[in-house]
């Protein structure tokens, strides 16, 4: 597998950082704009490919962020749901992820 | 009061009274157009592109592409043209020398002059205009959709367009601006374009070019204005909607960010090409036909991917900078920088490390899950103006959906005229 130098936003509200703080995992959000925090899962370009595929409306931000933007609430949801579980941020959230759709 | 545009030219508006126009038009060939086009003949009509007043012919557009002016040696980066096929042509028995009548959702739009029939190569078009051939460039991909045949000649609008609440709020011909901003008082008047709902970056990226457009202008009456001119077109799925955009920026002023007599926002309806640097000296060229004496361009202006180099804009209308009316603002970027504690310009700020981005995807990214940004990222009143949208404009999205784009009121509505047969 390629290196996971990919990111997916989860922006963190009360209720999210809550369930972070829960997990144990509050300390892997970060300050990323002007006092809004994220937690990013990092995934492969392999992945990146597949999720860009599933969900068309999304688009990989190459220039600025070198994110994963703009995907449906739903699949955030899924995906922090997921990171939770599995207590990570890494490419295996992710590989849960798309065996689930 | 003087109404002078691009390359000194006065803006001229062709535009038919209606007891004039339903005589004019009777009888005439009527031929339906798309909504490029529609939005196109309103901007020639009421002078937004001139010295233009009708579509291109073949030496405009070789001018256009080889040298980036009209025949005539004025600036002009895009080619303005009207394309129909071999089919249509001979289905509706057009030649040089006919008047037709465009129609546009049923309704009569405008006259055609049709001076001139001809073919041009597009891959070459293309090529001149966008630096590529490549057809995931969008404005590449829309020449290359471009029918065989261009048709040349004057328009001229015989059924002014009702716009719709918000647009109506928002709509200026060109001599409006020039006379609204007589009535403002100001003396500069820089250009901010945009197709976003706008967040604290681009909310400074204004307010710098509002100093450097004031120029040596004395600021005990404040002279200078920041006229959002926002583009209302065509909208790809993702895309802000067009309500949202205009309302957004109009709450800058009214919610206070910005004085109430210093800023202004309109639209121009008009299809990005996503050119970069050639849309940016098309851009100068529409906003010196709305009176503005500065135009603002920050980094990437009006490019698409990879295509264009981040301040290639800027090099460009240096080039062309003594044949412009208008006078180009650079501008750099934007950070938040949380050392600074502040909204920032890279041109001040020495955190390099530190500094915090941002982008527009970025933003939408909140939005869409459904987190409200702090105050330093969009304003809440913003924020609350693009949720409110979202429910009244857009079928509870804040973004353009499939739903949005078969089914969004529509921009402006076209009266029913007897035009005759035929």
């Amino acid at each position: 597998m390629s290196e996971a130098d990919i990111g997916i936003n989860i922006w963190i509200n009360e209720e999210r950082y809550e369930k972070l703080q829960e997990a144990g995992l509050a300390d892997l959000a970060h300050d990323k704009l002007a006092g809004m925090k994220v937690l990013q899962i990092k995934c492969t370009e392999e992945q990146k490919d597949k999720i860009l595929e599933k969900f068309p409306m999304a688009k990989y931000d190459a220039s600025t962020t070198r994110t994963i933007e703009l995907l449906p609430r739903e699949v955030k949801d899924k995906i922090f749901e997921i990171a939770l579980k599995l207590k990570s941020t890494g490419p295996e959230v992710i590989d849960e992820f798309l065996k689930s759709v | 009061m003087s109404y002078k545009g691009h390359g000194g030219k006065e803006i001229v508006e062709n535009v038919l009274e209606k007891e004039k126009a339903k005589e004019a038009i009777q009888g005439l060939t009527q031929i339906p157009v798309r909504r490029q086009i529609a939005h196109e003949c309103i901007s020639l009509s009421y002078g937004f592109f001139t010295p233009l007043q009708g579509f291109m012919g073949y030496n405009d557009v070789d001018a256009v592409c080889k040298d980036m002016t009209l025949e005539d040696g004025t600036v002009w980066s895009i080619p303005i043209v009207f394309d129909m096929s071999d089919d249509e042509i001979k289905k509706y028995d057009i030649k040089e020398g006919d008047t037709v009548l465009f129609t546009y959702m049923d309704a009569p739009l405008a006259m055609f002059e049709i001076e001139e029939i001809y073919e041009y190569d597009k891959k070459f078009m293309a090529e001149k205009v966008y630096g590529t051939t490549e057809e995931k460039h969008p404005g590449v991909k829309r020449t290359y959709e471009y029918a065989d045949k261009f048709l040349a000649g004057k328009v001229t609008l015989v059924n002014e367009p009702k716009f719709n609440e918000p647009y109506a709020s928002f709509w200026k011909t060109p001599k409006q601006h020039f006379e609204a901003f007589k009535e403002k008082g100001w003396e500069h008047v820089v250009a901010h374009q945009t197709r976003n709902v706008p967040h604290t970056g681009h909310e400074w990226l204004m307010k710098y070019a509002w100093f450097a457009a004031n120029e040596d202008l004395t600021v005990d009456t404040l002279k200078t204005g920041v006229l959002v001119n926002c583009i209302i077109g065509e909208k790809r799925k993702g895309d802000y909607i067009d309500e949202a955009i205009l309302l957004a920026q109009n709450m800058l002023r009214v919610a206070g960010y910005f004085r109430e007599d210093v800023h202004m926002v309109t639209f121009t309806l008009w299809d990005m090409r996503y050119a970069g640097p050639r849309e940016a000296v098309f851009h100068a060229a529409l906003r010196a036909n709305l009176g503005c004496t500065h135009h603002m361009y920050g980094r990437d202006h009006a490019g698409v991917g990879d295509y264009y180099g981040t301040y290639d804009a800027h090099y460009l209308l240096k080039s062309v900078k003594d044949k412009l009316s208008i006078k180009p603002v650079f501008i750099l970027e934007n950070w938040y920088c949380p050392v600074c504690a502040e909204v920032t310009s890279s041109a001040f700020c020495a955190h390099t490390k530190e500094k915090q981005k941002f982008s527009g995807t970025l933003i939408r990214s909140i939005i869409i899950d459904g987190v409200k940004p702090t105050r330093l990222v969009l304003r809440p009143e913003v924020f609350d103006t693009v949720m409110e949208c979202a429910e009244k404009y857009g079928f509870g999205s804040p973004f353009v959906t499939d739903k949005y784009l078969t089914d969004r009121q529509p921009i402006f509505t076209l009266e029913p005229m007897d035009v005759g047969k035929a």
